[in-house]
Parts: structure tokens; sequence; C-alpha cells
């Protein structure tokens, strides 16, 4: 539905994103991570038409954004991540004005605004001036205005941003509703968020897709080595030693509290069922073997901690290794 | 087009809502009200003598009249755009289906708009004379004219300036440094003695034009003037609101 082309943008001598292709369907949920600076802001003011690329091009629908701007720009609904709305309005009127801007119909917007009022959970404040609106409040009537005209495309930078708990759980339960019928991109800081809305991560640092795949993929291509951890009781003398030699176990190590320890797994291997036979063998009293699964936020801080050059590498590398790789720009489309 | 009508009715909003819009409307009768008296007051003089009527010297044949119009076209374009690039909004309102023109007119129309609205009231005035003595409502007319066309002029001067600065007071400053200078550099003809020379700086002379509006004449080479500069300043505008784009 909607594709990045080798998209790279410039501030001078700084390059802020530097070559990122990639291609959201219908009915998919993408999110993109990456520590500040790491050029998804610039990618997304790009995605939605605020900022030409430097180089590049975005299609949606394979249409160009920039050259059918105006039209295409309709079927984009976007949040971005500073909200700002015009404070003097009151909420009705700010998305009355928006349905206008986005050239919906007055029966169109109509019907449109008293449900995107409700599904954004705004019906108490609606009448409400949005000056006086708390951050949380604020946050759902930008989103509002991102949907309200039922675009193809949304793009979300950190759509639960200033919510309480309670108001996370219904923002997310929306956008994974909205993300069933549309296409839509994701940004967040927020790693469990991306677990449980995405299906396909795309990992940004320095400007360029270090990795990208859905949330499973990435963990077996990045962390490889599975991790078991293996508590005793009592915690046994020399037990270190006699788990290092079980095999498939790579090394072992003591763990955080007494009688636990740590098993870093060969590459491929599940050694649980030997670490069982091995404690039973010894007369140790097994009380946990559990594998610890890698989080996201492991594999994020693994990609986006690399010192100048030493980056280079493993992005090379990360480009082929994901199951479902980078969608790669069709070169023989390259027309600009 | 769609668009340009949703900007233009939230910004005529915006004024109608904002305390600022009217601390001007109050100013700017007060100013006139004041000044309006003084003239009848002095034209009822018997030693007054000439043949002006009031509202032939009310049309811009003050200095007063320039001081309000130079005050009022800062402040009531200083924050059309320069507050939406201060807050972000500019990016959901340059990501909706709208081009850069059409939210630099839509912005400059509500202005213009609301610039009618504050000289309206002065209409009265021209209708309080009228019970006491003849108007000749032709001049009257082309005075409005005039105001309507020098308004325009430093109106899009103002959102030229609001759209170079995300700061509403620089953008107010600004719009005061191009504004002063189009309503003076009038005054250079008397420093030249080539013919030319001085038939350009007349071409330009806002106090000039209003005087002969007042008088009834209406001359096409001034309303040539006001679309045309006004017209570029807005090209202006609407390439700085671009400028973002430059690769």
């Amino acid at each position: 539905m909607i594709e990045a082309h080798k998209l790279t943008r410039r501030y001078g001598e700084f390059t802020a994103v530097d070559g990122v292709s990639f291609a959201v369907d219908e009915g998919e949920i993408v999110g993109i991570l990456g520590p500040n600076g790491a050029g998804k802001t610039t990618t997304i003011r790009m995605i939605t038409g605020f900022l030409p690329p430097t180089e590049g091009r975005v299609t949606l629908g394979g249409r160009d954004l920039f050259d059918h701007g105006v039209e295409v720009r309709r079927e984009i609904g976007y949040l971005p991540e500073n909200v700002a709305l015009y404070p003097e309005m009151r909420v009705e009127e700010y998305l009355a004005y928006r349905a206008r801007l986005m050239g919906m119909g007055r029966a169109e917007a109509a019907a449109a605004i008293p449900e995107t009022v409700d599904s954004c959970l705004l019906s108490d404040v609606s009448r409400q001036i949005i000056g006086t609106l708390s951050r949380g409040y604020r946050q759902r009537v930008a989103l509002a205005a991102a949907i309200l005209h039922r675009p193809a495309v949304l793009v979300l930078d950190e759509p639960t941003v200033g919510l309480d708990p309670k108001q996370i759980v219904a923002i997310r339960e929306l956008i994974r509703e909205l993300g069933r019928r549309r296409t839509l991109l994701l940004s967040t800081h927020i790693l469990p968020e991306v677990e449980l809305l995405c299906d396909r991560v795309m990992i940004i640092d320095r400007g360029r897709i270090v990795a990208s795949g859905t949330p499973d993929s990435l963990r077996e291509s990045w962390v490889g080595t599975t991790t078991l951890r293996v508590a005793l009781e009592p915690a046994p003398d020399g037990a270190v030693e006699a788990l290092s030699a079980v095999p498939g176990v790579g090394a072992a190590r003591p763990g955080d509290a007494p009688g636990s320890f740590l098993l870093d797994c060969e590459p491929g291997a599940d050694p649980r069922a030997e670490v069982f036979r091995a404690a039973v063998a010894a007369g140790w009293t097994l009380v946990e073997l559990a594998r610890e699964r890698a989080s996201l936020e492991d594999i994020f801080v693994r990609l986006t901690t690399g010192d100048g050059d030493g980056a280079g590498e493993p992005v090379e590398a990360a480009a082929a290794a994901p199951a479902e790789p980078l969608e790669e720009a069709p070169a023989a489309e390259e027309a600009n | 087009m769609k668009g340009l009508a949703a900007i233009l009715q939230r910004e005529l909003r915006a004024y109608f809502f904002s305390p600022l819009a009217y601390i001007v409307a109050a100013l700017l009768l007060l100013v006139n009200g004041a000044v309006f008296w003084v003239i009848v007051s002095y034209l009822n003089d018997p030693r007054a003598g000439g043949s002006s009527t009031p509202l032939e010297l009310f049309f811009g044949q003050t200095l007063f009249f320039w001081l309000v119009l130079l005050f009022v076209a800062p402040v009531l374009t200083m924050r059309l755009l320069s507050e939406e690039r201060r807050s972000g909004s500019i990016e959901v309102l340059m990501t909706a289906p709208v081009t850069e023109g059409q939210v630099v007119v839509g912005k400059y129309l509500a202005a213009l708009v609301f610039y009618v609205f504050l000289w309206l009231p002065t209409v009265t005035y021209a209708l309080l004379l009228s019970r006491h003595s003849e108007v000749d409502w032709g001049p009257v007319a082309s005075g409005y004219l005039g105001i309507f066309g020098i308004g325009a002029l430093l109106l899009a001067a103002g959102v030229l300036a609001s759209s170079l600065s995300r700061s509403q007071l620089v953008a107010a400053v600004l719009t005061f440094a191009i504004a002063g200078p189009l309503f003076a550099i009038g005054f250079l003809e008397f420093l030249f003695t080539s013919q030319v020379a001085q038939e350009v700086f007349t071409y330009m002379s806002l106090p000039r034009h209003m005087e002969e509006f007042s008088r009834g004449i209406v001359d096409s080479r001034r309303l040539v003037y006001y679309v045309s500069a006004s017209a570029l300043f807005l090209f202006f505008a609407s390439r700085a609101l671009a400028a973002r784009k430059w690769r």
C-alpha cells in the first residue's frame, strides 16, 4: 500500500535518513523503533508528505506522494509526535474543521465526528475548549483528527504517550482494530507495545534500517542462543562445573540468587531434558528450569548501541538476516 | 477550495474569539471617533475656511489615520503563520490536502474580512453627517475603496512577515519594517528633482493615493499597485511555507 524507495534526507552535511526502503501492506501494522535522533521522525515526515526526501520517493498505491501531493495526502492520517492543536477551539469544532480541511462533505462529517469522538473516548469532553484539556485528552483529540476521514494509511507517532494505563489499553485496542482494515505505521518507544500490536518491526539507527522482521523472527536471528534459568535447592557445590559439562550447554554462571544459575546454550540446542537428568543423577532438587526469552529490548539495545564504525558491519548483516527481509525497492522503477 | 474555505472560517472564528481583536477594534474606533470629532468641530469654526468636507479630511488626511493602519496590520497578521510554526500545528496542516498557496490565501482573506469588519462602524460617521448636511456618497465610496486597497496591501505584507518567523513578536516588527517604508517611500519624491524619480515615488505614495480617493478620484493604477504588490507578498509567503521542502 505505502512504499518507501531508498529514502534519503540530508540537512546540509548531516544525513538524517540514509537509503531507507520498506513497504507496508493493507491490514498490516508495522512498528518503527529507534533511539532518539535515529531518523524516525524524519522518516515519518517524509512518509506523510510533510518533508520531501532529498533522494528516493514515497508511493501510495503506486502514486508518487510528491507528484500527486494534494490528492494522495487525503488518504493519509497523521498523528505527529508533537501534538499541536488550536487551544481556543472546542473539540467538536476542531474535528469539524479538520473534516472540512480533509474535503469531507457535510453529511459525511456529521456521521463521522460522533463516531470518532466515541471511539477515541472523547464523548465527555466534546464540548470542551481544547486549551483546558489535559495532555492525555489532547493526545486523543489529535488521534481522532488523524482517523476522522477514514484514511487508508495511518501514521501514528507515539500514540499512547501521556495516557493513563486504562486509556492505553483502550487506545491500543482501537489501534489494533484500525490496523485490521488499514495500513498502519506506528512509531513508539514502548517496546511491549510493539510486541502487542505490530506484525512487523523495523529498527532504525543512524538513519538506516538495521533490522526488520516479525518480533519472533528478530528474536531468532538476533539472539540465536537460548539462555536457561536453573534453580537448585539447596545450593550445591561444584554445580557450575557440572552444569557446564551437560551436553548442549556452552557455559554456566551463577545467577543473582543463591542456588540459581544461568546456562548459555550452544546455538540451536535446547538441553532442558539433559539438565533435568544431570540434576537427578547428581541428587539435586530442581526447583526451577525455564528458558529465558530474549526481549525486543535486548535486541534493540544490541542493535543500536554500536559506536561509530563498529556499527557499520552488523548493519550489512542485519539487512539480510531477518526471516522477512526488507522490501527491496524495485531498481527498474527508480525513475528519479 | 474546500480546504481554503475551512482555513478562512477557522481563522475568522479565531479573530472573533481573541481578546486582542477586540482591543484593536476598540482602539481603532476610539482614535477614529476622536479624529472625526476634531475634524467636525474644526470645520464648524467660521474662521476655518477652505473647501474640504469632513469626510475628505477623515479619509487619510490626518496622521492618526496612518498610525492606526500601521498598527493594525501587524497585530492582525502576526499570529497567522508564525503561531502554526511555533506550536507545530503546521505539520498536520501541511499534510492535509491543501497547498501552501491555499493556506496563505485562506489566512490572508480572514485577516482582510476582519479588517473590513473593523472599519464598518465608521460608516455611521457618514450617516451622521448626512442627517445634518448633504453628503456626496461618491467620494465616501472611493475613500473606503482606498482604505480597503491599502489595508489589503499592508495585510499581505503582514502575512509575508508571519510566514518568515516562528515568533509573533518578530513577525509584528517585521511587518512594521515593511509597512513603514511602504507608507513613507512616497515622501522621497520631495528629495528628487528628476521628473522620472518624482513620478515613480508619487506612484507609490500611499498618502497621495488616499488624498485622491478621498476626493472621489479612482485611479486604476493605484488598484493595480495594491493588487500586484499584495499578490507578490502572498506569493513569497507561500514560498516561505514551502521552504521546508528545499532539498
